[in-house]
């Protein structure tokens, strides 16, 4: 008993000792990590279906595994992928030539019939609740292989973005039989890509290992191994970035980004290709929160556009990008940051004017005011519910008493989806301006496929005319001034207040060069240079 | 015969616990939202894409079909599959098991020694300096939030000195067909922060109880004749008033190993531990339901057979027990 009580803070010591000694070389010697890249991300990995949810979550991980036919570069540009030429033959038929001497990570040849199989699977194999990536070949009517670096694509009706669709299809092997089921994929049937890194193993929701593929066309991949982290608590995200555990994080809060550059950590940012926006219901006579002073219910003011035009004269967008994304941000006038594809450059984001604003709102009849309730989803998108109460404040300098409700973001679609709301905070992304006015501001037409995030029901049949025929005119400057001149048209009627497109923020450590960052969003291993010695 | 209506007795009580947790769970996360706006992209997904992601999942049918459905499954023995990871939810909530094992084990292994420990020195030296600085201690360890106190030991043990990780896992070994990170120097490394986050209130807890225990026994009358017998001030301690003192410390510790393996919640995210807690928290906010009814039930099993373990030991602690029955 003595003997052992006397041991026991000794034997304890030695143990924390020994450890310490095997531990103690892992910081700071830098030469021999120098191959390794570890990255804590924001986005967990959740399958490894390439093809089972169009979720960032999934696709920016796996896009290390695999290809697509097409990339986006940072300006939103298409470049060749894995074919590395494109052009329809006529108005429903699309030729894509693919690049040669592409090998899988397991030593087999890419051909024709890997891209048949892949679009084969999303439209026909796939089942609900997997489905996120049909809409992108819902149009193909058939696909053939008439060589092995041949894809011949025949759509039902003009498709001009279908090469901008294969920018988010991941190009899977055709197994010797069959399909492989997102089941087999999960458990471990090794993910075949082309891609510049091969698999080695996964934990859902923890962590991804990759190894280099030494094979890869494009030269050989910069770092020998690379490893994820999946790490959602940001602080936690930004702890392990200051103490050198990882060497990049993404999704930094920009709360935090003075703290890291003092420790020494670089910061890179770009404006996202996504719009948070106060979106209206303008469809339903009255509107659930939506009273006079009085609480007594009211028609819907939201269908006119002069309440419309007073509320976002009544938005302070500079309050929400200075202070609340602590300059992480960009003012948004339109759907897209100014200078992308698609975008005008004759809107710009206005300073808010609260005597117009007011005499806007007299004129169309609420001299004093109104109540709303302005809901929004918490946690979802940077500043969102800090949004909230920054344009309630706002609003109320007009005599519009607006009630912020903010919800977690399953509980806000639910009640959105229920009609619970009047007026809302939303937010959307997409590859391409037309994307994002095709599903948030064109008329709900469910046969054409428009307006599936059109909640408010606005209608604009002088807009879905313009952007119809935007969208028929073949991707280039034609078809984004088209698209640029359609946003002008309904930004003038206030179908949305375009409120800010925040910024990614990804911080790096020493060992890092450079970070080329993307406005999709996504955190790779491929944007990451190395610092030279 | 005793023993068997008493057994049978538990069983009845765990099965009706069981059904009721299952009810309120199921019933609450239904009414949290709909799952399927975190299963589709809403920000890409058409109406169709919803209705039909609706129908896959079974969550057009009215509640109460749902739950039977979802009895029936689990009687035989299929909690469903994740809404999110697409995999059998039980199967994912037993590969979190290991890292909440093995982080409230040792947090336990940390807490209890020291805990009793500390009650016991403090009790036997009531009024002393020692004894008040124990009792202070204990109530500013009881009263810092957990998150403050993970965050500070972050800070000091990570960011500051770089002693410690932030947090993961570290590498693993297998063992037992699971990955372990207690077999690796770094993966003990791992979990110093963490499993001192999930112990320190627990040391302050067990050393409240065994103080007030200690003092309490000290003055019964027969640590009085064994004092006048005159054994030697630590054999009184160890072997008549710990053991008398240990009912109510064996309880409290069962209890509480118990909620370290369901709701470490705070310190599993703030270390981002991957374990059973931080699972429970991240598929509530995602509403995968299949996931939080096999965590939630994996819980409540394991809460009956904590219990059940630690009425077991009383026998063991105790003469009075064993004998009674």
């Amino acid at each position: 008993m003595k003997l052992g009580s006397r041991l026991c803070p000794r034997l304890i010591s030695a143990f924390l000792i020994s450890i310490s000694l095997w531990n103690a070389p892992a910081t700071p010697v830098v030469a021999q990590e120098q191959e390794e890249l570890r990255i804590a991300t924001s986005y967990k990995l959740m399958t490894l279906d390439p093809q089972y949810a169009n979720l960032n979550e999934n696709t920016s991980l796996l896009s290390h595994i695999y290809e697509r036919l097409v990339y986006q570069d940072e300006k939103l540009e298409l470049k060749p992928g894995l074919a590395t030429s494109w052009r329809p033959l006529s108005d429903t038929q699309w030729e894509f030539k693919l690049r040669e001497n592409v090998r899988f990570h397991d030593g087999s040849a890419f051909d024709a019939d890997d891209v048949v199989y892949t679009i084969e699977r999303i439209r026909d194999v796939l089942k609900p609740p997997s489905g996120g990536f049909r809409s992108y070949v819902s149009g193909i009517k058939s696909v053939s292989a008439p060589d092995p670096l041949t894809v011949l694509i025949e759509t039902n009706g003009a498709v001009p973005n279908l090469p901008l669709f294969f920018s988010s299809i991941f190009v899977m092997h055709r197994p010797s039989e069959g399909f492989q089921t997102t089941e087999e994929l999960n458990a471990g049937s090794p993910p075949l890509g082309t891609g510049p890194y091969r698999f080695e193993s996964w934990s859902s929701g923890e962590s991804l290992r990759l190894a280099r593929n030494d094979d890869y066309w494009g030269g050989k991949p910069a770092w020998s191994k690379v490893t994820f982290r999946v790490i959602e608590n940001p602080a936690a995200r930004v702890a392990a970035l200051s103490t050198g555990e990882v060497d990049v994080a993404d999704a930094i809060p920009a709360r935090d980004v003075a703290s890291l550059k003092e420790r020494g950590a670089k910061i890179a940012s770009v404006g996202a290709a996504r719009i948070n926006f106060v979106q209206f219901d303008v469809g339903r006579d009255t509107l659930p929160g939506v009273t006079d002073k009085s609480g007594e219910p009211i028609a819907n003011p939201f269908k006119n556009l002069l309440v419309r035009r007073a509320l976002a004269l009544a938005t302070d967008r500079g309050i929400l990008v200075d202070k609340i994304l602590a300059g992480y941000g960009t003012a948004a006038a339109q759907v897209f940051p100014n200078g992308l594809p698609g975008t005008s450059a004759k809107l710009q984001p206005q300073a808010p004017n609260y005597d117009e604003a007011k005499a806007l709102l007299a004129k169309a009849g609420l001299p004093d005011g109104f109540n709303l309730v302005l809901a929004g989803p918490a946690g979802r998108y940077p500043g969102d519910a800090e949004s909230l109460q920054a344009i309630a404040q706002s609003w109320a300098r007009i005599g519009v008493n607006a009630q912020p409700a903010a919800a977690p973001f399953s509980v806000f679609n639910t009640k959105r989806a229920a009609g619970d709301y009047g007026v809302w905070y939303g937010g959307t992304s997409g590859e391409a301006v037309d994307i994002i006015l095709h599903t948030l501001l064109a008329s709900p037409n469910p046969e054409r496929g428009t307006g599936a995030l059109n909640f408010g029901k606005y209608q604009n049949a002088d807009f879905d005319g313009m952007l119809a025929k935007a969208e028929s005119i073949e991707v280039g400057p034609e078809r984004n001034a088209a698209l640029a001149q359609a946003t002008e048209l309904v930004m003038a009627d206030q179908a949305i207040i375009p409120l800010y497109h925040f910024h990614h923020i990804v911080g790096y450590g020493p060992l890092i060069g450079s970070y080329v960052m993307h406005p999709r969003g996504w955190t790779t291993a491929m944007q990451t240079l190395p610092a030279m010695e | 015969m005793g023993m068997i209506s008493t057994a049978l007795g538990r069983l009845s009580q765990a099965f009706l616990l069981l059904i009721a947790m299952s009810l309120i769970g199921f019933i609450g996360i239904h009414s949290v939202g709909n799952p399927v706006f975190n299963v589709v992209n809403i920000e890409t997904a058409t109406p169709e894409d919803i209705r039909a992601a609706t129908i896959a999942l079974g969550l057009d049918q009215p509640i109460w079909r749902q739950y039977l459905v979802f009895i029936g499954n689990v009687v035989s023995g299929n909690f469903g599959t994740s809404y999110i990871y697409h995999q059998p939810a039980f199967e994912l909530v037993m590969s979190k098991l290991p890292a909440t094992l093995e982080l409230a084990s040792i947090a336990m292994l940390i807490a209890a020694p020291l805990g009793t420990g500390l009650g016991l020195l403090a009790g036997r030296r009531s009024g002393t300096l020692f004894d008040r600085i124990v009792l202070k201690a204990s109530v500013s360890a009881l009263s810092i939030p957990s998150f403050w106190l993970a965050m500070m030991l972050i800070l000091g043990g990570a960011v500051l000195t770089g002693w410690f990780p932030s947090g993961g896992r570290g590498s693993t070994a297998s063992f037992l067909g699971q990955e372990w990170s207690f077999l690796t120097a770094s993966g003990l490394w791992h979990l110093v922060l963490p499993a001192l986050a999930l112990a320190i209130p627990n040391i302050a807890l067990i050393a409240r109880l065994s103080r007030s225990g200690t003092i309490e026994v000290e003055s019964l009358d027969f640590t009085r004749f064994c004092r006048a017998k005159g054994l030697p001030s630590r054999r009184i301690l160890f072997r008549h008033t710990l053991p008398n003192i240990s009912v109510p410390i064996v309880t409290i510790i069962g209890l509480q190993f118990g909620g370290m393996l369901a709701f470490a919640v705070v310190v599993e995210s703030i270390f981002s531990w991957p374990g059973v807690g931080k699972l429970l928290i991240d598929s509530i906010q995602l509403l995968d339901r299949p996931v939080v009814m096999a965590t939630l039930t994996f819980i409540a099993v394991a809460f009956v057979v904590l219990n059940a373990l630690v009425d077991l030991f009383y026998a063991v602690l105790d003469p009075r027990v064993r004998l009674s029955s």
